[in-house]
């Protein structure tokens, strides 16, 4: 698989009353085509710093990123470079401009020049992909939070952006919110879309090709949901929380009951104690 | 003697136009000082909308709610008073932060009580230490802060009127888990510094297993449970058919019960998971 992006020893600095920070610090990561990434880190970690500037909204201070074979330093195809990286952020509310739908979706593609019978096929395909199409002719503030930010998806996708990246799409979603994005980034990345997702709930991170783990500007650990989720004490020690039922068998093991910790739904949690009880 | 009584309380939004929606309707319940009392239900359920009843922001459409047996829609033009008594934190409290400093805002509410000088500063400082905001804080905007910082601020701005009731909607939406266990610890510090009473609105219910003592369950603006915590957790399938859950950790338990493996049905906390388990082998060893 080839690399959408390339993230080469990236560091990111910024000045604040007259003091110098550093959000990123020489980090490096290759995102591949069609995977399935998530970068978990708490506020501050430099996660968000790093989601902007793989789609050139930030310019690394020093080292590069490299997507689909251009620099986003590069000011020419600046443009380029935000077409094929889409960004949703936190904030639904934020990001939608019109007051049909429809035409919120097809805000970018009418951006892009496209011929009107073109925009018509994106957004119906967009709104689809996201699951809204009976939607389109709705007023996006009578939808839920949920319903919002999928609108806010669609926006993004009806550009046919190669790589979507999300900042915290769910830290402003209720329970069902919640669940309705992550089904719509696994069904969209099912279909061949490359996804960052930006978190801080590691139950997000379960079906993820690869999670790494963000504190003070750098990369902490690297692996897959399972080798992250076991790591129990350094999840907590940056500030994360592992999900309930990474827990339970956490708190089982501190207290001499021995069951494996590499297990996250909570079917595969029920059978790891089913055979703790039945051994003899 | 309840500290807290909603009696047969209704909202309509929009009445008389084609907008009409009942936002909350024939809601009755009682607290007690010093209990913690969760609200869950999903968006639009009216959870807010109720809670913003409970210091008179919203006057209802029908019914009464008495503080301390009082109604407090007795005397209309003294219905700030009620403010002192029940503090409402609202979603995203830190976008309500308006002050030049950090003390002039958690001063407000305090003064407008008509605190003045020492008093007044000792308050602020009280306040301050309770939930963690350190003095060198005081003096600076409060649009300096971090997220989880200008939080903390919001809501001790509330505390500092020492209100004896406390509302929270959704206080840790938004944050990371640091932060929220952070506003997590303070809710609980200031219940016990100060006996208070606790409302809070949450969509955790791994959180509400762990700290409330009585859950209200709201659907389509109506309560159609109340009941102490576990009696609440031990009903999966009727909160599954309002789109609500039981802890991530009950939800294991009951996948035990299908493999017909005998475990309790009282298991909503991690803690009490554990020693579920401890005590089922130790009785295998026993038997």
């Amino acid at each position: 698989m080839s690399n959408i992006i390339e993230i080469k020893n990236v560091t990111y600095n910024y000045i604040e009353d007259e003091v110098e920070y550093t959000a990123v610090d020489n980090v490096s990561l290759d995102i591949k085509r069609g995977s399935f990434t998530v970068i978990l880190g708490h506020n501050g970690s430099g996660k968000s710093t790093l989601a902007k500037m793989m789609n050139g909204l930030n310019k690394p201070t020093a080292g590069d990123i490299v997507v689909d074979g251009i620099n986003t330093k590069d000011e020419e195809t600046e443009l380029l470079v935000k077409r094929k990286v889409g960004m949703v952020f936190q904030n639904p509310d934020n990001q939608l401009v019109a007051s049909i739908v429809e035409e919120d979706v097809a805000f970018g593609p009418e951006n892009l020049g496209l011929e009107p019978q073109l925009i018509r096929k994106r957004v119906d395909e967009a709104l689809e992909s996201v699951g809204m199409a009976e939607f389109k002719d709705s007023t996006p503030h009578h939808l839920s939070g949920g319903q919002k930010q999928r609108i806010a998806i669609a926006g993004m996708i009806a550009m046919r952006p190669e790589c979507l990246i999300l900042d915290e799409p769910t830290a402003m979603l209720d329970p069902k919110g919640r669940a309705e994005i992550i089904t719509t980034i696994e069904h969209l990345n099912k279909q061949g879309m490359t996804v960052v997702l930006i978190t801080h709930y590691m139950e997000e991170a379960q079906n993820a090709d690869r999670v790494l783990v963000m504190n003070d500007g750098k990369f902490i650990a690297d692996g897959t949901p399972k080798e992250i989720f076991k790591n129990v004490s350094m999840l907590k020690s940056v500030g994360l929380d592992v999900p309930q039922t990474t827990e339970l068998l956490y708190e089982l093991n501190q207290n001499g009951i021995s069951v494996p910790t590499d297990v996250l739904s909570i079917e595969e949690t029920a059978n790891a104690i089913a055979a703790f009880l039945e051994e003899k | 003697m309840s500290v807290l009584k909603v009696q047969n309380l209704s909202h309509t939004y929009g009445g008389n136009t084609p907008f009409y929606s009942d936002a909350v309707s024939n809601v009755s319940f009682t607290v007690e000082q010093g209990e913690m009392i969760g609200i869950i239900g999903h968006t639009g359920s009216g959870k807010s909308t109720l809670v913003q009843h409970l210091n008179g922001i919203l006057k209802p459409t029908e019914g009464e709610i008495f503080i301390d047996e009082e109604n407090i829609w007795e005397r209309p033009k003294e219905i700030r008073k009620i403010r002192s008594k029940v503090g409402l934190v609202f979603q995203y409290p830190e976008y309500q932060l308006f002050e030049e400093t950090v003390f002039a805002d958690i001063a407000f509410g305090p003064k407008n009580m008509g605190l003045m000088g020492d008093e007044l500063k000792k308050r602020v400082l009280d306040t301050c230490r309770l939930i963690g905001v350190k003095d060198e804080y005081l003096e600076k905007s409060p649009f300096d802060l971090s997220g989880g910082e200008k939080r903390r601020v919001a809501i001790a701005g509330v505390m500092a009127m020492r209100p004896k009731i406390i509302v929270f909607d959704e206080p840790t939406a938004g944050l990371d888990p640091k932060g929220r266990q952070d506003i997590i610890k303070i809710i609980n510090d200031y219940r016990t510094a100060y006996n208070a009473t606790v409302i809070i609105i949450s969509h955790s219910m791994e959180d509400m297993a762990v700290m409330a003592d009585k859950l209200i369950v709201m659907s389509k603006g109506e309560v159609v449970m109340l009941d102490k915590t576990e009696k609440v957790f031990a009903q999966g399938d009727r909160l599954r058919s309002i789109g609500l859950n039981v802890p991530i950790v009950t939800r294991v338990f009951d996948a035990l019960r299908q493999k017909g493996i005998s475990v309790p049905d009282d298991v909503f906390t991690v803690e009490r998971a554990v020693e579920a388990l401890k005590q089922i082998k130790a009785g295998d060893r026993n038997a």
